[in-house]
């Protein structure tokens, strides 16, 4: 029997035959992406591109098999390619070490894969992802885990939900005062020890006290307030010079705790307005607490066991003794020839840094300690992730994927067979480990799915907006829509409206609209459906006197927009670009500010907070029916 | 960074610089999955040995979930050598590997994935084994058996059920996209079931110093700000007390005296817009809510096991005693838990509220050691302050499942029907894959080109008439038959996930197993357990 005996019993020689020549893109070779490279390889897939732009840390090889100890450091993508090719050479596996929101990553080369399977960590890049591959109209299978739970769901543009028709929770943000001068929680301490203090010591300069406060200033925060925290933060060129330059270490390192611990906390003492109805903080006087550890260390001399050593709560002497022990070796980091330090989580001079100084803030403030334990999963987000929920997964992942194409190898593309496509969520229930429910049309009001994506290839330099926007609506007569009221956008950057005329001369780089970009075309009256126009580059082999802008042909017709468009109504045109033509009464929408982004993607008001704590994180995640991601980035703060 | 993994502990405490709190590279390397289990569960995996019995695509799919962990020992038990067929289905086989003997590959390729686990090759045969050496087998802590011979598996799990002590086995049988497992374990206790269930805050059994510090609270004295920092549990102890005194000593009993005691608690608030006080009236039921020992727990305290408590019985069972004891007295409940859910309060006097919780949780910890030590039945080793600890922790959450022999359901269609009922497509699935077992008994080789009506007749043996399940008894079968002994790379992957999961949750006595057979249908990504 052949290696291929089982997959091909099984598949069946139809679509099987067809998966040598797949071209499968497969974002991220972290816990999913292991197993699901695994997987791709034995099941007989033979182009797989694989693309990563993280490298390999300790944490990683309690579940990512492909990697080994000699391994840690190196890029993802090539590690995991390599050692998944010495199991089946026949398959071609190309690794990129890259972003997959580099410029570099437009919908023409996403238009070259067959199906695209993310296995990624963080909510912008999944949403970047779904983007380009609507914009691409190529299958996607979107995937997540967080401990034990896991979920999988296979997108088809203009079939099934995309990955933005249901809200996503937004990362809670606090108020800026909170975090520099009233803090209440061990979580505003954290934020402030890893987002304000770090980055005002260790990061870049900043000339002012930074864009955070003109903001609070505007929204009509304490002005005594802002003015003293803009003081402070003036305060902090000699420190941070001080760290930098050839002043002795422990003496830089004394010189930014107090600052920081001692006369800040003086100086916001001073307005005795804050602290009327509030328990006011203390400053940290370093030579005392030096002074109580010195007589208390002789006492206990014994040090924690080495599993405990970082769960364990540090005192106020520990925490001062590790804040300057961190701050110096991140100091001498810089002094030999590092930049900026920022934070992340796998850095333990940075771990132990925004320990420390979160921890010395909580004293101050009378908040309850966080051990360091707590405070990497904290500030790092850390989700548990285990290999076992990461192996269902891809599993599942897989067999989605199979389904997809057969549907697009054999379907029709008018009425695609929808019947095996499933959501499945790995759930905690020892009565039904999984829970599947059949795919969900798209959301008719989706900013994301909704819209006409369409793909213009030009040379942004000499590409003016006035020209992409003209030509885009066309005449009227045989090309689009003709010339009609519009407001366009990069992102949320607004790039013209009807009043506003000013750009519309201004070539797209200078606008920042280039490669890998979409320009965004609202109708300002709301009848039409909304343009999404991606950014290519012209082709190779353009002539270096032709037009330095082509446009799509034929130009796309977004639908008419109508109030709520009855399902029965709408039907699939025969067109690539999957325009719907609806046929139901057409209303105006109100018109837009003009300031306002056209997509607030569901999250914008009325998005509910969630609070940090991590026992219930899961409880959380089910509760809200949240999405889930591996790993790192993106979990959500919560607040109660 | 520069620390290597396997340098021994003396080593790793004593060249850290004094001032670091960094983890060792132990607890790096297992830091996302010590946020589910803890070093509890870390060090039962650590100190297990697992054996798995052939040396499929699936078994190395499980054993990699299991090496990657940490688990102490594996040994792959299997004879043959690897064929072309193999390496296209198992990633634990490389093209070299052709000819050579499975187990052995398997071994050192899965070995590769972490250093800290011990890996043994057995390429001598279960029959050989079961007869000559059964001690062997029973040796290890947990057996694991992918698409085993019917008769071997008889044999293996009678033998693993002759004996109380023996160790739990777990049984995968997968083809294409169908697969089932079953855990057959004697009992398995858990103290730490991960419980969702939060333990009793005692308001309507407030202890001393819970009521004493309500009472002393004057809330028409407080300022507007301390008002709105009161945590409701206080706010309804006093409430509740001040309502039973001009009650005749009664909680609120009727709708009319319930809908009256939230008006009181409205009454209390100075301005509208206390949040406080909301969840005060949110969480009123808790008042006429009594705190009892809860019905799983009690329902515990009849296990037959401590009506015959010896030296020898688990420590579970000797802390379950005392527990019962302990319920026995007033107040009638579990010992109180220490943690406090997520208030409205402000710092002071959320930790001053936590502060009265831990001090009474530890002296009802000490109350109940107390009983434990006084136990007319004393274990033959005394029990350690750490399990004592755990136990009361989690005594809300306590577990005790009794397991039952593979196969044991297809003796019992009465059981099969009911399941058939909730699951029919599932349970047509098991019965497909139990009449294969039995066409298998007979010495029949099963394969594509087996008869449908071969099967369907075994199953109909196992299940009697098939009714309403026709259908899918029919559509089972021939998907099963498309390929009986097929070892699919996602169904594998799948499973291996799956049932590594299942291994480490028996392993760490940590959360609730699957009970019963889980059934996997692939084709409509779905499960079910039935005949649990």
């Amino acid at each position: 029997m052949p290696r291929s005996s089982h997959a091909l019993a099984i598949l069946g020689s139809g679509l099987y035959s067809k998966l040598p020549e797949t071209r499968v893109l497969l974002v991220g070779a972290g816990g999913i992406g292991c197993e699901l490279l695994k997987n791709l390889v034995l099941t007989g897939f033979g182009d797989i591109t694989l693309l990563d732009l993280d490298t390999i840390d300790l944490s990683n090889l309690n579940r990512q098999f492909l990697f080994r100890k000699k391994d840690v450091k190196q890029s993802k993508a090539l590690i995991a390619a390599k050692t998944a090719s010495a199991f089946n050479p026949a398959v071609k596996i190309t690794p990129i070490h890259a972003n997959i929101k580099d410029a570099d990553y437009d919908v023409d080369w996403f238009s070259q894969f067959d199906i695209v399977l993310n296995a990624l960590d963080n909510l912008d890049a999944r949403r970047h992802v779904n983007k380009m591959c609507l914009a691409a109209n190529v299958p996607l299978v979107e995937s997540g885990t967080a401990g034990y739970l896991g979920q999988v769901q296979p997108l088809l543009k203009n079939v099934t939900e995309c990955f933005d028709c249901l809200p996503k929770p937004t990362p809670k943000t606090f108020p800026v005062c909170t975090i520099r001068s009233t803090p209440s929680q061990p979580i505003h301490s954290i934020v402030w020890a890893k987002s304000y203090l770090m980055p005002q010591l260790f990061g870049e300069d900043e000339e002012d006290g930074g864009t955070e406060l003109d903001d609070a200033e505007k929204q009509g925060e304490n002005a005594d307030e802002i003015a003293s925290l803009r003081a402070q933060a003036a305060a902090f060129k000699s420190v941070r010079l001080a760290l930098r330059d050839s002043t002795p270490l422990e003496e830089a390192a004394r010189k930014a705790f107090e600052k920081v611990f001692f006369h800040d906390v003086k100086t916001l003492l001073s307005m005795a307005d804050m602290w009327k109805s509030r328990k006011p903080p203390l400053p940290l006087n370093y030579d005392e607490i030096t002074q109580v550890a010195a007589s208390s260390a002789k006492e206990n001399g014994s040090s924690p066991s080495v599993n405990l050593r970082d769960q364990k709560q540090l005192s106020l002497a520990e925490c001062l003794e590790l804040f300057i022990a961190s701050s110096c070796r991140l100091a001498l980091r810089l002094r030999s020839g590092e930049d900026t330090i920022s934070f992340d989580k796998d850095d333990d001079d940075a771990l132990d840094f925004v320990c420390a100084s979160s921890n010395l803030r909580s004293f101050s403030y009378s908040i309850p300690t966080k051990s360091r334990w707590e405070v990497k999963e904290m500030a790092g987000n850390i989700i548990p992730a285990i290999a076992t929920t990461n192996a269902i997964v891809s599993g599942l992942i897989v067999l989605q994927a199979l389904h997809l194409l057969r549907i697009s190898y054999f379907a029709s593309k008018a009425t695609p067979p929808t019947a095996t496509l499933r959501n499945v969520n790995i759930q905690f229930k020892p009565s039904a480990p999984l829970g599947a429910s059949r795919i969900v049309p798209p959301n008719p009001s989706c900013g994301v799915c909704r819209d006409t994506y369409t793909t213009v290839h030009c040379d942004p330099s000499k590409t003016l907006l006035r020209e992409v926007i003209d030509g885009i609506l066309g005449d009227g007569d045989g090309v689009g829509t003709g010339p009609r009221e519009v407001s366009t956008y990069e992102d949320k950057r607004v790039l013209s409206d009807p009043d506003f005329d000013d750009n519309l001369d201004r070539t797209l780089e200078s606008l920042g609209v280039t490669r890998g970009k979409f320009l965004t075309i609202t109708d300002e009256d709301g009848d039409w459906a909304t343009l999404a126009i991606s950014i290519c580059l012209l082709p190779k082999d353009h002539p270096v006197d032709g037009p330095h802008l082509i446009l799509p042909s034929p130009t796309p017709i977004p639908p008419r927009k109508v109030k709520a468009a009855p399902a029965s109504l709408k039907r699939p045109a025969d067109d690539d670009d999957g325009i719907e033509i609806s046929e139901g009464p057409v209303t105006k929408k109100a018109r837009t500010n003009g300031t306002s982004p056209p997509h607030l993607n569901g999250n914008g008001n009325g998005t509910k907070t969630f609070l940090t704590k991590s026992p219930s994180k899961k409880q959380i995640l089910e509760d809200e029916g949240l999405i889930i991601v591996d790993k790192d980035d993106d979990v959500i703060i919560i607040e109660d | 960074m520069s620390q290597t993994e396997s340098q021994d502990i003396e080593t790793a405490t004593t060249s850290l610089q004094t001032t670091s709190v960094a983890p060792d590279n132990k607890t790096r390397r297992y830091d996302r999955q010590l946020r589910l289990w803890a070093s509890s569960g870390q060090a039962a995996l650590e100190s297990s040995k697992i054996l798995v019995i052939s040396g499929s695509g699936t078994s190395a799919s499980v054993l990699k979930n299991l090496v990657l962990p940490g688990i102490g020992h594996f040994t792959i038990l299997d004879p043959h050598k690897v064929t072309e067929a193999d390496i296209g289905s198992n990633f634990f086989l490389e093209t070299e590997s052709v000819g050579k003997y499975k187990a052995e590959e398997e071994v050192r390729l899965l070995k590769e994935l972490n250093d800290g686990v011990e890996g043994v090759a057995n390429t001598s045969d279960l029959a050989t084994i079961l007869k000559n050496d059964p001690t062997y087998l029973t040796s290890f802590t947990l057996l694991i058996a992918h698409n085993l011979h019917p008769e071997l598996l008889e044999q293996l799990s009678s033998l693993l059920r002759s004996d109380p002590f023996h160790p739990p086995l777990i049984v995968v049988r997968s083809a294409g996209f169908l697969a089932e497992f079953f855990i057959q374990f004697h009992e398995h206790t858990i103290i730490d079931s991960h419980s969702e269930t939060p333990p009793s805050l005692r308001i309507d059994k407030p202890f001393p110093a819970l009521l004493d510090h309500a009472l002393s609270l004057d809330l028409s004295k407080l300022d507007p700000t301390d008002h709105g920092h009161i945590p409701y549990i206080v706010i309804l102890v006093k409430a509740a007390h001040e309502w039973k005194a001009s009650h005749d000593g009664r909680v609120p009993k009727t709708t009319e005296e319930r809908k009256e005691f939230k008006k009181y608690l409205q009454s209390l608030r100075v301005k509208a817009d206390e949040e406080n006080f909301e969840e005060a009236e949110a969480q009123a039921y808790r008042v006429w809510a009594v705190t009892n020992v809860p019905s799983e727990i009690s329902s515990l305290f009849n296990d037959p096991i401590l009506a015959n408590l010896t030296p020898t019985s688990p420590p579970f069972f000797h802390l379950l005693a005392a527990l019962k004891t302990y319920t026995e007295k007033e107040p009638h409940t579990l010992p109180l838990s220490a943690t406090l859910p997520d208030i409205k309060s402000d710092t002071t006097n959320y930790i001053h509220l936590q502060n009265l919780y831990k001090r009474r949780a530890e002296e009802e910890k000490e109350e109940f050691t107390k009983i434990l030590v006084a136990n007319p039945v004393q274990p033959q080793t005394p029990i350690d302050k750490g399990l004592i600890d755990e136990f009361v922790r989690n005594s809300h959450g306590l577990k005790v499942l009794r397991g039952e022999k593979w196969r044991a359901v297809d003796q019992d269609s009465a059981r099969l029907k009911e399941a058939s009922q909730s699951y029919p497509s599932h349970t047509a699935i098991h019965l497909a894959f139990s009449a294969m077992a039995a066409l298998e008994l007979k010495g029949v080789q099963v394969d594509h080109t087996t008869p449908a009506e071969d099967l369907k007749s075994e199953a109909a043996k196992i299940y009697g008439p098939f009714e309403e399940i026709e259908e899918e008894i029919d559509n089972a079968i021939a998907e099963l038959l498309r390929a009986p002994n097929a070892d699919l790379p996602t169904t594998a992957a799948f499973l291996g996930g799956l049932v590594a999961q299942e291994a480490i949750k028996i392993i760490t006595k940590q959360y609730v197993p699957v009970k019963g057979y889980c059934v996997i249908d692939l084709i409509s990504s779905t499960t079910s357990v039935i005949g649990a």
